[in-house]
């Protein structure tokens, strides 16, 4: 019986839903997706800086997941696997992006207005938010992959150096090692974008 | 800088990411109270971290439905796994097949009871929802259109791959096989409810346009033909105005 249209039982979990996946039932994709859009969404924005490239990392690590679910092993928590597709998603679309951020634009107030949790920013806080991440933007970019995905995942998902081993497949010792030059890395580079 | 000290750096800047603890954290901290290069090291750190902390991505909404990043989900499971001109063949088959039924039926029922009056009111209704039915479809095969276009859009937007380095072509031969495809769909849009997609015409057209240079390129094209387009989707505005546009046929 599916358990997700059964009022009287609990919901199914994300495993059961990988599950269904796995056996060809999309139905399955909707409360996977309400489950952990928004956070892959915030993940793969940290890392591509642009909302229509980090929509369409989501999507396509939705599309990974459904055709891959038969490979999940249940080793892992399901969102971490979600987290790593997309992770490896926008890699892939940053790599693809080469000429796209040489003319880089930064991610403009009126693209974010509607995003953000807490309504309309103040002017001063707009001017501010674009500058911030403007320069944020620039320093990541700066970064080498693994070192930008480390720190994405630290510091935008709050992850323990154990998790984000886990989540990229990564020994702990280079998760360490990796924070500690995303660190110092965007301190130089900020540094050089001071005005 | 010795070796050891490039460990306490290491450790100093995992103490400012807020990720060691125990003893690790202990020594730490007890290092630092020794070492003022140590001590600036974790302030600029932590003046780092609290500017990330400001980052508005923290907060970011995806800005669309769930129910619409799972449209287009299907819709890119779709394109994988099945050939879209049927899918399109059949859903105006089916338009057609009600538009026939609507108008056969009630005259086999009058012809087998021919003393008994018309059944108006079937038919009055079996218009309304077939106009119903129609609109929901046009608006699907719309949605579907600017869904499949994004996507097209945002691959040009992304590098494609050189073709030829030397000569500064790129490869976007997909791109545009994928364009004319979607043109050659798109006329039969036409044809369905215009009233129930005027809202989007504007963008339709705008698209249509788009896609018509990208169909227009050559599979090895000029790297400077696909800036172009890539400026002209960037000037439009276009894919903003069709996740908007999308929202708004969503309903």
């Amino acid at each position: 019986m599916d358990s997700w249209s059964n009022p009287g039982s609990v919901e199914p979990s994300d495993g059961e839903l990988l599950q269904r996946l796995a056996g060809g039932e999309r139905d399955a994709l909707a409360p996977l997706m309400e489950r952990h859009q928004r956070r892959l969404y915030r993940v793969a924005l940290a890392y591509v800086r642009n909302p229509d490239d980090a929509l369409d990392v989501v999507q396509e690590t939705f599309v990974r997941a459904f055709q891959h679910a038969a490979r999940w092993d249940g080793s892992s928590e399901v969102g971490r696997w979600l987290t790593r597709i997309a992770v490896n998603q926008s890699i892939d679309r940053y790599r693809r992006d080469k000429r796209r951020r040489a003319t880089y634009e930064p991610l403009e107030e009126g693209d974010h207005d509607e995003r953000t949790a807490d309504g309309a920013p103040s002017p001063e806080r707009t001017t501010a938010g674009s500058e911030t991440m403007r320069r944020i933007s620039a320093a990541l970019a700066a970064l080498p992959e693994k070192q930008r995905a480390i720190f994405v995942l630290r510091h935008y998902q709050e992850m323990s150096l154990e998790e984000i081993a886990d989540t990229l497949g990564l020994h702990l010792g280079t998760v360490k090692s990796g924070l500690h030059r995303a660190i110092h890395g965007l301190r130089q580079r900020l540094a050089e974008l001071q005005p | 800088m010795t070796l050891l000290h490039e460990r306490w750096r290491t450790r100093v800047s995992l103490l400012a990411a807020g990720v060691l603890d125990g003893r690790e954290r202990e020594a730490t901290l007890a290092h630092m109270a020794t070492c003022d290069a140590c001590r600036r090291d974790h302030a600029a750190s932590l003046a780092l971290l609290e500017r990330f902390a400001q980052d508005p991505v923290h907060a970011a909404e995806p800005g669309v439905p769930t129910a619409f990043l799972v449209s287009r989900v299907q819709a890119r499971l779709d394109a994988v796994t099945a050939s879209r001109p049927w899918r399109w063949g059949w859903t105006l088959a089916s338009v057609a097949l009600a538009a026939s039924l609507a108008v056969i039926v009630p005259a086999i029922v009058s012809r087998v009871a021919p003393g008994a009056k018309a059944p108006e009111r079937a038919v009055a209704m079996g218009d309304d929802a077939l106009r119903r039915l129609e609109r929901n479809m046009a608006r699907e095969q719309a949605l579907r259109y600017l869904s499949e276009a994004q996507d097209v859009l945002v691959s040009m937007a992304a590098n494609p791959r050189d073709c030829d380095r030397d000569k500064a072509r790129v490869d976007v031969g997909d791109e545009a096989r994928r364009s004319q495809e979607l043109l050659n769909r798109r006329t039969l849009l036409v044809e369905m409810d215009q009233e129930g997609l005027a809202s989007a015409r504007p963008v339709l057209e705008d698209v249509d346009h788009v896609l018509q240079e990208v169909a227009s390129l050559r599979s090895c094209a000029r790297a400077g033909d696909v800036e172009r387009v890539r400026r002209a989707v960037e000037e439009r505005r276009l894919l903003m105005k069709i996740r908007l546009m999308s929202r708004e046929l969503q309903g």
